[in-house]
């Protein structure tokens, strides 16, 4: 199916859809709260049958003060492929959960959530994926300023010998 | 037998015989531990197999850090990484030794700049050989292991176990001040769940 | 029954002393030795593993520590001493600390009865395969200690598994012993032997059908019994990082080690007494060896090359088979082992009691043949692939010389591969 026609379809059962035709992947934009309720027609809907998420990331456009969400999905069955876009509010940033529609997302959405700080609401897991539990921000976001330490470790290497520390001595054992 | 040091005249330094003798097997014996963190796990793997055979020299791989000798910090660490790191560092039974292997577990290495790298694997542990190279080829890693041995055979290990060592009065030479220091990192995050 | 210590109490005699101070006295020493022994033993096989293994997989294999790098299991003998001893702050301390004694009190003492030659036996019991394979069973309450003690999920799973592995292979490996105790009217490992003879068809290997097939389930399940490859899943590193002894460290870690090599050597020891005649020398009768000191020499030398021969097979097979899984390892015994083994000892009951004794010779004359022929032909396979895969460590490669690397042949090989998928890609 060519992706004006997915873009027609989903118009059909949606409604308003901004539409980029691109030299690669054709992007169909919708308002974030008729993202989940896009994702549904574009699984479900057989003739569209995207049954595979490739790849759910972020862009982060403090320009337009928004947080792109991005899918890029494939059908293996029709094999045509769509991206899936929403824009949020970068003050405030949050989209409802995919993880229900493609499991696959859950992991996804976690890294979204660890690396953009987009607040992901009714997802079964939200943690930090990649980073630890107790790291201060999002560091994919353009503003992030990076710390001088995490736990104790320095984020840059010592320069000179008066920096420098010994290692810390190992805990006695009982 | 009591053991004991002599310094010669430039500064060499003879160990006890029995001493000698223990270091003659400790170094022989040096079991590293089966972990790595990123792609220089690869070479290190290889450095088992048949063309730099590390049995040869009584290098053999345990699966758990109780039993090793030597750590081995293989490729990159990141700081949700390094607590674990840590942690089985002190899990391993003394003495223990540690190999900075590759480029990533030196300096960060390529990712030097990137947010979630530990910029060196001595920043949260005392490193005793770095090994350069991205990655390392296996020969480099041997070599690695036998300057541990090296360090292992100037060690008074006797006197070490029983609390005269280092002695403040002879100061022996200590292993180079390594940068860094993360207390709290050896406590580590507790994942939920 | 006649134990040792009170041959040698009479032999230096001591007979005006208290009997029961002698004995002590004597089996104390005789305790030292057997354990002296057995701790060689032992060592030595973790350097032979590690030379098998090295052959096995093209290397070298250790070779720094002596000859041949023999000396090795010195060397890591002593720097597990010189380690330090670590318990868990979480682990049972007691426990803990109690653990590797059970395992190495199972294999040692089963050591007393090993009949090492006509002579040199520490106790020759007249329960001596009973006592064997008691004994060998107090490793499980170890294991178990150890898993449970050390308060880590790996050690418990590899201590709850080990157990559940050593009670299933207990039960073939006596059933496929106890054919061997029917036929020699005897559960002395000495009586059984006396009743074989030095040439493999007086063996009881080859005394009929039903003890050649026993054998390999006894193997078997002993192999099993002892935790090695490729049985070994309460140390599958791959799954439990080191399974029970995964807390141990420095000399308490020794312990178990020691404890699965000396178990590799007592189970090929045990098959060469109840199977392969034991300290029997072909040609010469019992009362000619135990009248000659030198005949005595020959059959402890037998003993233990026929013993060695089995801990080889055991290191060999440890380095060439790949690791059964836990349901595969139960089906495999309770579905053909213990059915087998059951079959088998019927089979010897029916055979001694309706084979007459002139038919009797001609099974054994087949079974002899056949078995021979079997053995001969998998010796022969195995030199044939040896010869055309090669096993040498060829530093060819290393130096630069491409050796029996062909890139021609590479090149051709990918090239056809590459045409064929060709079509693939463009669809």
């Amino acid at each position: 199916m060519k992706p004006e026609e997915i873009r027609d379809k989903l118009t059909a059962s949606l409604g308003a859809a901004e539409y980029t035709p691109g030299p690669g992947d054709a992007a169909i934009t919708v308002p974030v709260d008729r993202w989940h309720e896009a994702a549904t027609v574009l699984r479900r809907d057989p003739d569209l049958d995207f049954d595979f998420l490739r790849s759910l990331s972020g862009v982060d456009r403090p320009a337009v003060g928004k947080i792109e969400v991005v899918c890029h999905l494939l059908s293996y069955r029709h094999r045509h492929t769509i991206v899936l876009k929403t824009g949020i509010d970068r003050s405030a940033p949050a989209v409802p959960t995919l993880s229900d529609v493609w499991p696959a997302a859950n992991w996804h959405e976690r890294e979204l959530y660890d690396l953009f700080g987009v607040n992901v609401t009714s997802h079964p897991d939200l943690r930090r994926l990649l980073l630890p539990e107790d790291w201060v921000g999002h560091p994919l976001r353009k503003d992030y300023k990076e710390p001088d330490s995490y736990r104790g470790i320095p984020m840059q290497r010592p320069q000179t010998a008066a920096e420098a520390v010994t290692p810390p001595a190992a805990p006695e054992k009982p | 037998m009591d053991p004991y040091i002599e310094r010669s005249p430039d500064g060499a330094v003879a160990i006890g015989t029995l001493d000698s003798l223990l270091n003659l097997a400790r170094k022989n014996s040096e079991w590293y531990l089966l972990f790595a963190t990123a792609c220089c796990g690869i070479e290190l793997m290889q450095t088992g197999g048949p063309r730099t055979d590390a049995d040869r020299f009584g290098f053999v791989f345990r699966p758990t850090p109780r039993q090793a000798d030597t750590i081995i910090l293989a490729g990159t660490i990141t700081y949700k990484m390094a607590s674990r790191v840590r942690l089985l560092y002190e899990q391993m039974a003394e003495p223990r030794y540690v190999i900075s292997m590759g480029s990533c577990a030196n300096t960060g290495g390529p990712f030097y700049d990137s947010y979630p790298v530990v910029k060196g694997g001595d920043l949260i542990l005392p490193v005793d050989v770095y090994v350069a190279g991205c990655p390392p080829r296996p020969e480099a890693l041997i070599e690695a292991l036998m300057l541990v041995q090296d360090k292992m055979a100037r060690e008074p290990w006797l006197r070490k176990a029983r609390g005269r060592w280092p002695d403040p009065k002879d100061p022996w030479p200590q292993p180079s001040a390594v940068l860094g220091s993360c207390a709290a990192a050896a406590k580590g995050p507790t994942p939920k769940g | 029954m006649q134990l040792l210590a009170e041959r040698i109490a009479t032999w230096l005699g001591m007979e005006g002393l208290p009997r029961q101070a002698v004995v002590a006295g004597v089996v104390l020493v005789v305790a030292l030795v057997v354990a002296t022994v057995v701790l060689t033993i032992a060592g030595i096989l973790t350097w032979a593993e590690r030379r098998v293994a090295g052959r096995t997989q093209s290397r070298v294999g250790p070779n720094r520590v002596g000859p041949l790098g023999f000396l090795q299991w010195v060397a890591d003998g002593i720097k597990l001493i010189t380690k330090e001893d670590v318990i868990p702050a979480a682990a049972d301390r007691t426990l803990f600390r109690l653990a590797p004694y059970p395992v190495i009190v199972g294999i040692f003492a089963a050591f007393a009865s090993v009949p090492f030659g006509q002579k040199l036996i520490a106790a020759d019991l007249n329960v001596g395969v009973l006592y064997l394979m008691a004994i060998t069973s107090l490793v499980v309450v170890g294991v178990l200690m150890a898993g449970w003690a050390s308060n880590n999920k790996w050690a418990l799973l590899g201590g709850v598994r080990s157990a559940a592995q050593i009670v299933s292979y207990e039960v073939p490996s006596v059933l496929a012993a106890l054919s061997v105790v029917l036929l020699a009217g005897t559960l002395s490992l000495q009586g059984i032997i006396g009743k074989q003879g030095g040439w493999p068809w007086e063996w009881y290997l080859f005394y009929n059908p039903f003890t050649f097939v026993a054998f390999f389930l006894f193997f078997t399940s002993a192999v099993a019994e002892g935790n090695r490859t490729p049985f070994d899943l309460p140390e599958a590193e791959s799954e439990l990082v080191a399974g029970y002894n995964v807390e141990y460290s420095g000399m308490r870690f020794a312990g178990f080690f020691l404890g699965e090599f000396a178990n590799v050597y007592l189970l090929s020891a045990i098959a060469t007494a109840l199977f392969f005649g034991g300290w029997q020398i072909p040609g010469v009768t019992p009362d000619m060896q135990a009248a000659s000191p030198v005949w005595q020499a020959v059959g402890v030398g037998l003993f233990a090359l026929k013993a060695g021969t089995g801990a080889f097979v055991v290191l060999w097979l440890r380095w060439t088979m790949p690791r059964l899984r836990v349901d595969q390892l139960m089906g495999l015994c309770y579905r053909y082992l213990l059915p087998l083994s059951f079959a088998m000892l019927l089979g010897n009951a029916a055979y001694v009691w309706l084979v007459p004794q002139w038919a009797a010779w001609v099974v054994q004359g087949a079974t002899t043949t056949v078995g021979l022929a079997v053995a001969g032909v998998f010796v022969r396979r195995v030199f044939y692939h040896i010869r055309h895969v090669g096993d040498d460590v060829s530093l060819d490669l290393a130096r630069g010389e491409s050796g029996t690397f062909d890139p021609q042949l590479q090149v051709r090989v990918y090239g056809a591969f590459r045409r064929r998928h060709a079509g693939d890609s463009a669809s």
